[in-house]
């Protein structure tokens, strides 16, 4: 068992490695860097630029570069932010978290009101709720996220309830604790909807095509010929078996979270990495564009590992290959 | 719209059991089904009814046809592979049954479960309960099924081909432990079958199906007098061959068209990044030789070596060492990798044609491959080739996916004889099928030696109609060739893997019906 994840964790590293080349790769042959812009203004004078692009070790050949990089990582540093002149990881993490917080809770919320209610609406399949349920979900997956979150603000404008934007009110962290946690979470219902609506009927529709998938073969129509309840068929049995594809899912609905939460940060304003990434990709901060992709990357391969975990703990054919 | 079942009468009382014999089509899969009312949603009931203790089962609500299934009326199906839920252990399969119709105690279950296996053989229920499905055999597998229809006690038990999916030695078990339970539980049964041998030991009553309809009943005694041509082709297979039978008991001495010589391979599996290696003799040793026109059986369990013997010599596999010598020549491939001389017949024809690929154009494939004549040259040969082998020419243009097991079957025949073969290899290619559809084709494939001067070898996992069939009979166990004898002097033998088939088959086909062993 040990075995089996320490493969799964190396396959990461492999990855992360990988990763973290092709973005040097792509980096270089991307035209301009950071000093791009300097050599326009006239104010700026090149001898000035030249400086600047050896301080920053812009004139190091690529593999140097990357050689350096590494050695920051491995120092907790992932980098220099050029714009912030701070190192990347200071301005990465309290960033990352922010976008946890998020994602984390839309991902466990998705996937509670995903699973019964697709396992459901495959057991009822072709009737009328079935049919409701279908076109409910097809017209839901043709809404583009931004106008989710477009329609989110939209409410929160009109009714008042809930905080437009931001993580927290100005004088939040005065009030003690409980009133903090209170106010981060008034202002975390927003986003996290528009997030659940946006990932949500992708994986209802992937649970309810597995699950009838299993209600068709054979052995679920044994176990309907022994005479089980509809309910313990459904649940006890149907799921189960329909459950392997569905934890294959689990760590891609991490990747498509992440990158509607992106999107969704920026559109209503949450300090994540979303807004950060924007604005360095912009800036050509380069090293602080690596590391929030790279942050990304860890997040994907966290879920996928998450994701084997679980498939270790559901299928037994997967526990024997060890 | 087709018609599945129509105008079938049977009656079982309590305690009886009914054996229902057809070929595959006969709708006696419908008629299981329909018995249970689990008939897909497509099926709809045109016309009769059927009662159960007094009832007719239409008017059962949802909840009495519940409580019906499993408790009263219960079903094992074909595939003891596909009729466990493979992600969940065999103890809460079995479990969930008994929970279904009825409050228990925990320990009560338990013991319930521990006691139904132990009545289906297997000694160490503990393990069983804890074990998941494909950590068991594929006759441990049907024997859990079995116990998962029993263990509310039924009246009825229907027995849907339980034994088809199994090896011959497999099925000769699952035959007695019925034949046990039914006597012991004063059970009432419907066995479904194609194989009349195994009927006559188990039914007191015989329906022959065909087509949805019924075509006799009575006991075995009274069938086997039958005049009808359906029934005794289903009885009697062997009869379709005894006709076409060639001079039997001698082994051809001509020429020999293929020589094998020390002939070994082995396969070694690695993991990435790892050093251990998983090494398994698949061929050891193998001298063979096979005179020309002649058929030679290769008999033996799974995992024996058979299929890889029979890939090495099509060219498919290259073994590690050894000789292969066509008519006394090293046999070369040509430039694709093949060995146009030595053509293979699969197991399944099902996943060995293309289903989007016609009929013409799969048995053409190979002309056209060796760039014989021009288009309509090639469509004129292939649809001599379909008749050749008993199938309508005006079928060329049909799919694949569109004919029955037994015409694919023949479909592939056709293929393999495009080539212009020497040498027929036929791995399993007769095992999925009914046994008169088997006789049908031995039949087609005597007919088709004697006209073609072809040599086959038949690969097989049982003993049905090798008498009648082979001249020469090779017994495979780990990789060696254990034994080579006629097939009249098999039953003499005294090494153990050859007792072990012969055996097994005894045991299945019952004394009176025999399947020409």
């Amino acid at each position: 068992m040990i075995r089996y994840f320490a493969r799964r964790a190396g396959h990461g590293l492999l990855m992360l490695f990988g990763v973290s080349i092709l973005l040097f790769l792509l980096f270089q042959a991307a035209p301009g860097d950071f000093l791009s812009e300097m050599k326009m203004n006239s104010q700026i004078s090149p001898e000035t630029i030249t400086l600047l692009r050896a301080q920053y070790g812009l004139d190091q050949p690529l593999p140097v570069r990357y050689w350096q990089w590494l050695k920051s990582s491995a120092r907790g540093d992932f980098g220099y932010s050029f714009a912030y002149n701070a190192p990347a990881s200071t301005l990465l993490w309290p960033r990352a978290r922010n976008t946890l917080l998020l994602s984390v809770p839309a991902l466990l919320i998705s996937w509670l009101i995903a699973v019964p209610l697709g396992v459901l609406a495959a057991g009822w399949r072709g009737r009328w709720a079935d049919r409701l349920f279908s076109g409910g979900t097809s017209a839901l997956l043709a809404l583009p996220d931004v106008l989710i979150a477009l329609v989110a603000l939209l409410v929160a404008l009109k009714t008042g309830v809930f905080p437009v934007g931001g993580m927290t009110s100005i004088n939040a962290q005065d009030q003690g604790m409980w009133a903090w946690l209170r106010d981060l979470g008034w202002h975390m219902v927003l986003p996290v909807t528009a997030l659940v609506v946006g990932s949500l009927t992708i994986i209802l529709r992937h649970v309810r095509a597995s699950v009838i998938e299993v209600l068709e073969s054979s052995y679920i129509r044994a176990a309907e010929g022994h005479g089980l309840p509809r309910f313990k068929l459904l649940f006890g049995h149907a799921l189960p078996a329909a459950a392997n594809p569905l934890i294959s899912l689990f760590g891609l609905s991490v990747a498509l979270l992440l990158s509607v939460s992106l999107l969704i940060e920026v559109v209503m304003s949450w300090p994540g990495i979303g807004p950060l990434l924007l604005e360095a990709i912009m800036s050509r901060d380069l090293f602080l564009v690596i590391g929030a992709v790279m942050l990304s990357t860890v997040f994907l391969i966290a879920g996928n590992l998450v994701g084997d975990v679980l498939l270790y703990a559901f299928d037994p054919r997967i526990r024997r290959q060890g | 719209m087709v018609h599945a079942l129509r105008t079938l009468d049977l009656e079982i009382a309590g305690g009886e059991s009914v054996g229902v014999l057809g070929e595959s089509g006969s709708g006696k899969s419908s008629l299981a089904l329909a018995l249970m009312r689990l008939l897909p949603k497509n099926a709809r009931v045109v016309s009769g009814s059927i009662d159960y203790a007094g009832r007719s089962l239409a008017d059962f609500s949802p909840a009495e046809l519940r409580r019906m299934r499993g408790a009263q009326v219960a079903l094992i199906s074909q595939e003891p592979a596909l009729a466990l839920n493979p992600v969940l252990p065999l103890g809460k399969q079995l479990a969930d049954v008994l929970r279904a119709h009825g409050k228990l105690a925990p320990q009560e279950v338990a013991a319930r479960c521990d006691e139904m296996l132990r009545e289906v053989g297997f000694a160490d229920p503990e393990r069983i309960l804890r074990a998941y499905p494909h950590e068991l055999s594929g006759g441990q597998r049907q024997r859990v099924a079995i116990a998962q229809a029993l263990i509310c006690r039924p009246n009825l038990l229907i027995a849907d081909e339980p034994l088809s999916a199994l090896d011959v030695a497999t099925q000769a078990d699952i035959l007695e432990l019925l034949q046990r339970l039914k006597r012991d539980l004063g059970l009432a049964m419907l066995f479904i079958t194609h194989n009349a041998g195994a009927l006559s030991a188990i039914t007191d009553k015989i329906v022959v199906m065909r087509q949805g309809e019924t075509v006799a009943q009575g006991t075995m005694d009274a069938l086997q007098v039958s005049q009808d041509e359906y029934v005794q082709g289903i009885l009697f297979p062997e009869k379709t061959l005894a006709n076409a039978a060639l001079a039997q008991g001698s082994i051809p001495s001509g020429a020999p068209l293929l020589e094998v010589r020390g002939l070994s391979k082995k396969f070694v599996q690695k993991r990435l990044l790892s050093r251990k290696e998983f090494v398994v003799q698949s061929l050891d040793e193998i001298v063979l030789s096979l005179a020309v026109g002649s058929t030679v059986a290769v008999l033996g369990r799974s995992g024996s070596g058979k299929s890889t013997l029979a890939r090495c010599l099509a060219g498919f596999e290259t073994p590690d060492s050894g000789d292969i010598l066509l008519e006394g020549k090293r046999a070369e491939k040509n430039k694709f990798g093949a060995r146009p001389p030595v053509q293979m017949i699969f197991q399944d024809a099902a996943t060995s044609l293309n289903p989007r690929f016609t009929a013409r154009q799969i048995v053409a494939e190979p002309l056209e491959i060796a760039r014989w004549k021009s288009e309509p040259d090639r469509t004129i040969r292939a649809m001599q080739l379909m008749e050749e082998v008993g199938l309508d020419p005006d079928w060329a243009s049909r799919l694949a996916g569109e004919f029955s097991g037994g015409q694919r079957q023949r479909l592939a025949l056709a293929r393999a004889l495009a080539a212009g073969p020497k040498l027929l290899i036929m791995d399993e290619a007769l095992s999925g099928l009914d046994m008169p559809l088997q006789a049908q084709m031995m039949r087609l494939l005597m007919d088709l030696q004697s006209r073609h001067g072809l040599t086959y070898l038949y690969i097989s996992h049982d003993l049905n109609f090798i008498s009648l069939f082979a001249q020469e009979v090779v017994v495979m166990d780990s990789g060696r060739i254990v034994e080579r004898t006629t097939p009249e002097k098999l039953g003499e033998s005294s090494h153990p893997a050859t007792r072990e088939l012969v055996e097994a088959s005894e045991r299945l086909h019952a004394p009176g019906v025999e399947a020409a062993v």
